[in-house]
């Protein structure tokens, strides 16, 4: 009788102690969590100061990537309207979300330094579609709220 | 022989050789930009430094000839020094730009500064800048900035070529490579110069910026649009073939391609590609088509048995697609009509077939009718090389319907009438060897008189055939009687080495003879009058075009228009579209694994880079699905080998031909200017979109000075042709080189139906004149 009495204060007090202790949970999304500047999120394309895109379509990053998540198909700029600094520019260029593992070599590889990580973790989406990120999206990189 | 050391081994080379090919006969990978094997040694870019004992500086390998004794080192400190100096000099003013050069990933400057170069240049000052991406023409482009300066597409072009479009201008670091007199490279053969470069200074437009080495499928292939068969690599991106280079093979080739074959790659995403099949002229679901045309196939075999088909083979078919058409033929329908389309009427049999190692040996080489230049470009590049070897002298002649001789190869030619030359190559055989059994057989009905030849030609004609040692002819096949002089002369020339190289199409036609069909122009007459007669009630054209291959495009109509079904099966729609009952899309080449059989009679691989479009299939499925409509077992068979075991990638040897037919004299034309055709891979009716400027002004007919201005043609203008068949208004264009006397038409171009006339004499009307632009 007694020992179980006992027991069931032993019990309580380990309770109370967690209810005292400090949170190892966020109240998400509420609340958020402060990352490295280094952490590798989603990817983006970045411009120069002209607004020139940086991205070359070298293919580096698609050759690089053990994931196989990134497509690049490059072309000759048009004339008289330069994409990208140089005469030659990515048409297309897609991240595969879903595929990807966030090893960053693609940005690590990136001659230009235009492709980075940014810290943006918030992927989700209702259909696999949605989770490739096209050349748009990518220029436009979204911000953490 | 000579005796050295390289790196410690022993070898044991012909005296004259090369440090660098020394060692690359060990496997000792010495780094180089300037020397070529075809090219010679230059020592331009000092890449190939090695340390030669008790020399006191570092040698170029490539320059350096052996000597007895020598001891030869590649590596060692001082070595890579050499060599770390080398490419931080030659990397002073490179711009560095790998991520935007096409050439970035498979280029030797990035190879060797990896793996000798120096981790940092010291050079702080800017550099030089230069032209960057603009024309060698339109389908080359240049980065002078990336030139290392190893002038080797300018040697190609001046030695090797003959045509010297590019040249070195400015001194020291401000020399460039560029062309002459900043005109556009217009050569042929100047698109090799892209393969030739080491670096990325010069560069296919086609390809620019389109894709890089790794997200490429490279395949080993074979170019097809003419009978040489030039070994190529095509590389598939996204399911579209963006670009085709040579294919260097050892002791072989060096890989070397015309613009025809290197350009010309775009054909099978061409708009005007078949990709839906075609019922009744309408285009129609793959699947109805498929099962339609099984059902009159089930009909016609029912009712009068399969020898009531015939099947004309034709086309850029692989010899195993041959093969299973063959197959099907005879064994789901139970025909023996199989026959090869044709567009000159002349053949060579296997036994006189010789290979492009017979050409290299040759001491005397006979043109009959082409010229190499035009049907065979790279046959042409092959007798430059020939002629270039001082050691050991070729006697070139030609025997044509008009000079063959060029700027860049000077052929001794016997011109004859249109028609003649089977006669004149009998008249020379006479003086040549006149009581021969086989010679005089060849005579009996009179022929070799070369009447209006001046005789000291023909004596001389005589004496290469009587002395040559090894004789290599080159035929175009347009005179069909050639074929029994050229069995004769390799009788009478028993001892001596007689050796034949067609450039007549389809480009496989040998390979289709090796698949089972009849590839001699008679059985494909035979096939066609018997069905102007009414005696075959359905032809089926496997990639062929008979209205505008065969030669009298009448017969055609005929058969057409009398046979109840007729089908086609192609990569394009074959011309007279509204007589074909169906047609079905097939795949090209380089959507299908197969064998090609060029004019060595020699089996090349070619492998696939990418997939049919749209609804074209390869052939098999088609005749898998028709031999079901039958209710016939046919399962296609993929173990069939065209490969011969006793003669490796030749098909079989056979015996020299024994019986020698009699050949008549022709009757001479008297006067007036005669017509003559002659085929043309520039002119062979496969579009192309990239090559679409050239091949237009390719495609048209010829005239000399001379006939233009008795017409009173400037440059270009239109003619009405006239003869006893008919009368065909054509383009034509004038021709410097063309022997007076002659109008010269390309065959197999659309539009051109010179089909409709026999070659020889014909009334030419001036029409109108074009305005040159």
């Amino acid at each position: 009788m007694l020992d179980e009495a006992k027991a069931i204060l032993k019990g309580l007090g380990t309770t109370f102690k967690a209810l005292a202790a400090p949170r190892d949970t966020y109240p998400y999304p509420e609340k958020r969590r402060e990352y490295s500047p280094r952490y590798r999120g989603k990817h983006m394309l970045a411009k120069d100061e002209e607004g020139h895109e940086l991205c070359v379509g070298c293919g580096l990053c698609e050759a690089v990537c053990p994931a196989h998540a990134i497509r690049v198909v490059a072309a000759e700029a048009p004339g008289d309207q330069p994409v990208s600094w140089t005469n030659r520019y990515s048409v297309d260029y897609e991240v595969d979300l879903i595929r990807c593992i966030f090893c960053g070599m693609c940005e690590e590889a990136c001659p230009t330094n235009a492709v980075r990580l940014t810290p943006f973790n918030e992927l989700a989406a209702y259909d696999r579609q949605s989770m490739i990120a096209d050349k748009q999206e990518l220029l436009h990189p979204a911000i953490r709220k | 022989m000579i005796r050295l050391t390289i790196d410690g081994q022993e070898i044991e080379v012909r005296e004259g050789t090369m440090i660098a090919d020394a060692a690359a006969r060990l496997g000792i990978d010495i780094p180089v930009y300037c020397y070529h094997e075809a090219l010679g040694p230059l020592g331009a870019c000092r890449m190939c430094l090695v340390q030669v004992e008790k020399m006191p500086k570092l040698a170029t390998a490539c320059t350096t000839a052996v000597a007895e004794g020598m001891v030869v080192h590649t590596t060692g400190p001082q070595v890579d020094k050499g060599r770390k100096g080398v490419l931080e000099f030659l990397l002073i003013n490179h711009p560095l730009d790998c991520p935007v050069c096409d050439k970035g990933g498979e280029c030797f400057l990035q190879d060797y500064t990896f793996r000798y170069g120096p981790p940092q240049g010291r050079f702080q000052e800017p550099k030089i800048q230069k032209v960057k991406d603009g024309p060698i023409s339109d389908l080359i482009l240049i980065d002078q900035e990336r030139c290392v300066l190893c002038q080797r597409c300018v040697r190609f072009m001046d030695e090797y070529v003959g045509e010297p479009e590019l040249l070195l201008e400015g001194r020291g670091v401000e020399t460039v490579v560029t062309t002459v007199e900043g005109r556009p490279a217009q050569s042929q053969f100047a698109g090799n110069v892209i393969d030739l470069c080491p670096v990325g200074a010069l560069l296919a437009a086609p390809y620019h910026h389109k894709a890089r080495p790794w997200n490429i499928e490279r395949e080993e292939s074979v170019c097809t649009l003419c009978p040489v068969g030039c070994t190529t690599l095509t590389t598939g991106r996204d399911g579209r073939i963006v670009r085709v280079e040579g294919r260097p093979v050892v002791d072989r080739n060096w890989g070397w391609l015309c613009d025809r074959g290197r350009f010309g790659f775009d054909f099978a995403t061409h708009p005007s590609r078949l990709v839906n099949s075609r019922l009744h002229g309408r285009e129609e679901a793959a699947a109805r088509t498929t099962r339609e045309i099984g059902q009159w196939l089930r009909e016609v075999v029912a009712q009068e048995g399969g020898e009531a088909i015939a099947v004309v083979m034709g086309g850029l078919h692989t010899t195993e697609e041959a093969h299973q058409v063959y197959r099907f033929a005879t064994e789901v329908l139970g025909t023996r009509r199989l026959v090869v389309s044709r567009d000159v009427p002349g053949y060579v049999p296997r036994g006189l077939n010789g290979t492009f190692e017979d050409l290299s040996a040759a001491d005397a080489v006979i043109l009959v009718g082409t010229d190499p230049y035009e049907s065979a470009p790279v046959l042409h590049l092959r007798l430059r090389e020939r002629l270039k070897n001082r050691r050991a002298p070729l006697t070139l002649m030609g025997v044509a319907p008009r000079n063959l001789s060029r700027s860049t190869l000077p052929v001794e030619t016997l011109v004859t009438h249109v028609g003649q030359e089977a006669d004149v190559l009998a008249a020379a055989l006479k003086e040549a060897a006149g009581d021969h059994p086989a010679v005089a057989a060849l005579l009996s009905q009179g022929a070799g008189i070369a009447r209006g030849i001046d005789p000291t030609q023909v004596s001389q004609l005589s004496r290469v055939l009587r002395e040559a040692e090894r004789l290599v002819v080159v035929w175009d096949g347009v005179e069909p009687d050639v074929e029994h002089v050229l069995a004769a002369l390799a009788q009478a020339r028993q001892g001596q080495t007689t050796r034949v190289l067609p450039t007549f199409g389809p480009s496989n036609w040998r390979g289709f003879e090796r698949a089972g069909f009849d590839a001699r122009f008679d059985a494909l007459t035979r096939v066609l009058e018997d069905a102007r007669d009414g005696k075959i009630r359905m032809l089926i054209l496997w990639g062929a075009d008979l209205l505008k291959d065969y030669p009298d495009r009448r017969l055609v109509e005929q058969a057409y228009e009398r046979v109840e079904w007729l089908l086609a099966e192609g990569v394009f729609v074959p011309e007279g579209a509204e007589h074909f009952d169906a047609v079905v899309p097939g795949a090209a080449p380089g959507e299908v694994y197969g064998t090609y059989v060029n004019m060595e009679a020699r089996l090349q691989i070619a492998s696939p880079s990418v997939n049919p479009p749209g609804q074209a299939r390869p052939t098999k499925s088609y005749l898998t699905a028709w031999a079901h409509a039958l209710g016939k077992p046919f399962v296609v068979d993929e173990e069939w080998d065209p490969y011969d075991d006793a003669s490796g990638d030749l098909l079989p040897e056979e015996p020299l031909p024994q019986d020698i037919e009699a050949i008549r004299a022709p009757d001479l034309p008297e006067g007036g200017v005669e017509l003559l055709v002659s085929a043309q891979v520039w002119a062979n009716g496969i579009p192309s979109q990239i090559l679409e400027a050239r091949l237009e002004a390719a495609q048209i007919a010829r005239i000399s000075p001379l006939d233009a201005d008795a017409l009173g043609i400037r440059e270009v203008g239109v003619i009405r042709v006239e003869s006893a068949e008919g009368v065909l208004e054509l383009p034509v264009r004038v021709d410097e080189h063309l022997t007076p006397g002659r109008l010269l038409v390309p065959l197999g171009v659309g539009a051109l139906p010179v089909n409709r006339l026999r070659p020889g004499v014909v009334k030419v009307q001036r029409l109108e004149e074009v305005q040159t632009p």
